[in-house]
């Protein structure tokens, strides 16, 4: 062979090469796919000790870890803004959702309830990095052009703006919004005419990573599903499989699902269980009333099902397109199950409610296109199980979530992990699987707030058995609840309507279900967690609400006062049009 | 008799007059809530330019129109609300029959019927001397 052959059979060589390297997503960097429930309670999916059929999810932790000690925020916007930055909520300019703050805290460049300018999402960082970064599903963290998600690191999208909106078509769920705001690639998007939110959400994520399949780059795609938030929703085929299952009614269910927990070492076998003092007594009901109590619960079941038969369309593409080694998926909620839903759904103010909005409640048709439904506090106490209260609360059941993080790459470790994690850890373990490194003190020209989530990698390798040591502090605050992680403890206050407003302390490693007030036994302990709450809203700018505050009072004002804001300034604005039109008539007329 | 239908002409016109300028207001404060008012999906960038100048001229023009025309008693100023409004329901009609846009007969029928409302005016109410 001669000189210059030899060298083009070199290059061709180095070439074919280097495209067997980089060329296939298997090799190299894993995909990473983060699938994010809505309003899911703990014990809501099979590896938690639920009755509800998630093979897929099943599938996955069976191939991954449980974390059984993973806390977030107690509700939504809040706890998408720590998952996808890594930094505080309250910092990250998202203490709760717009619609609930006082004039007072909305003074504060905090209180906006948007994701602030001050932070970077894991996002931005991965596609800077090389990766694909695709969403699909509810946002929630601004929907002004410089908050949508394709502005905050998102090359493809198609996002919800809303708390939350219909599950088969596009429309409101509350009237606070005049439509379904739906977003694609930052512009306004029109849902198709057969959409159904899970199914949508996971056929737009295979589009997104079929449009790339072939040019070598990994992926993350950040899945956050609509299900199983208000309106409970989901396909007649999924409900009628759970029609019946819950006839027992919510106390017995909260019951077994508690035991499934010990069985599975979730929780100790000494842990206790707290009867919810406003759960109404299920044997009191009346049989019509059991009857669609159980139905309600089977649609909730059914939108489960859903979502997993979806994530299982999902790992099958992958696993047809030979990228499923390569991927690593994330699986939690966003926050404790709902416990909102009316206990009277067919009272006169419930209708009233869901024909506003031109829905019906009617049993027969419970879950399917035109019905509004949700379910109560008893369901929702078994959808927490073992533990208490639920979602906008800072009890277990508003806090203490799943996570599942799994893929064939992170080799065979352990299934359960007790560790402490919170909400902030994943956004810096999502990094750390993708080998990039957060953020420093400023980033694209601009001054960033530092990610404070720790990686999960030791643990999940088996390297470590806690990424938080008993002196580190974990702190939140949500209108007035609070909560305080250090160690096993948690100091924890609840405000009304459920809670009393008074501290407490617990072992939640021992006591999940936070059944026994340490403070009087550990008053040391008490002391210096108080001190450390303190601290936590000095340094994160806390501004507690005024006294008797309701975040669902405040809710109404603040919607009528916007609602009203804008017609006055309108008609204000048209009479000093037409003013000089009024003026000069009365001066023509009197000459 | 004739006087009190002037009247109650005058009357109709005045308030047609400010509902027009209110529309107009309206899509330059609240231009999203404007355009789902109409049917229109809410707009970004150019589109929203469009929307906001196009639409807010629209109404404003034919609202200040009709409030000239009361004040200046020159019934030529009824003429460009007219013509805006039986424009706006030819433009109508032919989108219906030649681009597949939905038939809005009450729409139609409100712009003709202003229009026409307008025309009437302009022959009847007072001149000023």
């Amino acid at each position: 062979m001669d000189k210059p052959r030899y060298l083009l059979a070199t290059i061709l060589f180095v070439a074919c090469l280097t495209k067997s390297v980089f060329a296939p997503a298997q090799i190299g960097r894993p995909n990473i796919i983060f699938l994010l429930a809505d309003d899911l309670g703990y014990s809501d999916i099979e590896p938690y000790g639920s009755e509800v059929n998630t093979p897929s999810l099943s599938m996955l932790a069976e191939q991954g870890i449980i974390f059984t000690n993973y806390h977030t925020a107690a509700n939504c916007a809040p706890s998408r803004a720590m998952l996808l930055t890594g930094v505080n909520n309250h910092l990250a300019g998202v203490p709760n959702i717009p619609e609930t703050f006082t004039p007072e805290q909305r003074q504060s460049k905090n209180y906006q309830g948007v994701l602030g300018d001050n932070v970077v999402t894991i996002a931005t960082l991965l596609e800077d990095s090389g990766y694909h970064t695709y969403m699909a599903g509810k946002w929630h963290l601004g929907s002004e052009p410089n908050k949508l998600p394709s502005a905050r690191g998102f090359e493809r999208t198609v996002a919800l703006m809303d708390s939350g909106a219909d599950n088969w078509e596009q429309r409101p769920y509350l009237p606070i919004y005049d439509q379904a705001n739906w977003f694609s690639d930052g512009e306004r998007y029109s849902l198709p005419d057969d959409f159904y939110s899970s199914r949508f959400l996971i056929d737009k994520t295979i589009e997104f990573i079929d449009e790339n399949l072939d040019d070598g780059k990994p992926f993350f795609a950040y899945v956050p599903f609509q299900a199983v938030h208000i309106p409970v929703q989901a396909p007649k085929e999924n409900t009628e499989k759970y029609l019946g299952v819950y006839d027992e009614g919510w106390s017995k269910l909260r019951e077994d699902r508690h035991q499934k927990a010990i069985d599975l070492g979730l929780v100790s076998p000494q842990s206790g269980i707290k009867t919810m003092s406003w759960v109404l007594d299920w044997s009191a009901l009346s049989k019509e009333t059991k009857k669609y109590e159980a139905k309600r619960m089977a649609v909730y079941a059914g939108m489960i099902d859903a979502m997993d038969f979806n994530i299982g369309r999902l790992i099958k593409y992958l696993r047809e397109t030979n990228q499923l080694e390569n991927t690593v998926f994330i699986f939690t909620s966003d926050n404790g199950a709902e416990g909102s839903g009316a206990s009277e759904p067919n009272s006169f103010l419930s209708q009233g409610i869901a024909g506003n909005l031109g829905y019906n409640t009617n049993y027969e048709t419970l879950g399917e296109k035109g019905s509004y439904n949700s379910i109560n506090p008893g369901f929702t106490s078994a959808a927490v199980s073992p533990l208490s209260f639920y979602k906008f609360y800072t009890g277990e059941g508003g806090m203490r979530v799943p996570l599942i993080i799994s893929g064939e790459t992170l080799g065979e470790n352990i299934k359960f992990s007790p560790s402490f994690a919170w909400a902030t850890d994943v956004a810096r373990t999502v990094l750390s699987l993708a080998e990039v490194e957060p953020a420093g003190a400023r980033y694209r020209g601009k001054a960033v707030l530092p990610m404070t989530g720790r990686d999960l990698g030791p643990v999940i390798r088996g390297e470590s058995s806690r990424v938080y040591s008993n002196e580190d502090v974990i702190g939140y605050e949500l209108t007035g609840h609070s909560a305080l992680f250090k160690g096993d403890y948690k100091l924890v206050r609840n405000q009304g309507p459920l809670g009393d407003g008074n501290w407490a302390l617990f072992d939640i490693v021992n006591d999940p279900g936070e059944t026994k007030d340490l403070k009087q036994n550990m008053p040391d302990r008490f002391q210096e967690m108080l001190g450390d709450y303190a601290k936590f809203e000095q340094d994160h700018g806390v501004l507690p609400p005024p006294a008797g505050y309701s975040q669902l009072r405040q809710m109404a004002i603040n919607t009528l006062k916007d609602r009203l804001e804008i017609p006055f300034l309108v008609l204000i604005l048209s009479f000093l049009v037409v003013l000089p039109f009024f003026v000069y008539a009365k001066f023509n007329k009197r000459q | 008799m004739r006087l009190v239908l002037e009247r109650f002409l005058l009357g109709v016109v005045v308030l047609f007059g400010f509902f027009f300028i209110v529309l107009g207001v309206r899509w330059l404060v609240d231009p999203s809530a404007s355009a789902i008012g109409l049917g229109l999906a809410p707009q970004a960038g150019l589109g929203l330019s469009s929307q906001v100048g196009d639409l807010s001229a629209f109404f404003l023009v034919t609202g200040l129109s009709i409030l000239f025309a009361l004040t200046s008693g020159n019934k030529l100023w009824y003429y460009p609300s007219v013509m805006l409004l039986l424009a706006a329901a030819i433009g109508r009609t032919i989108a219906w029959l030649f681009h597949g846009a939905a038939f809005a007969p009450l729409l139609i029928a409100f712009e003709i019927g202003v229009g026409l409302l307008l025309l009437l005016a302009s022959k009847t109410l007072p001149k000023q001397e």
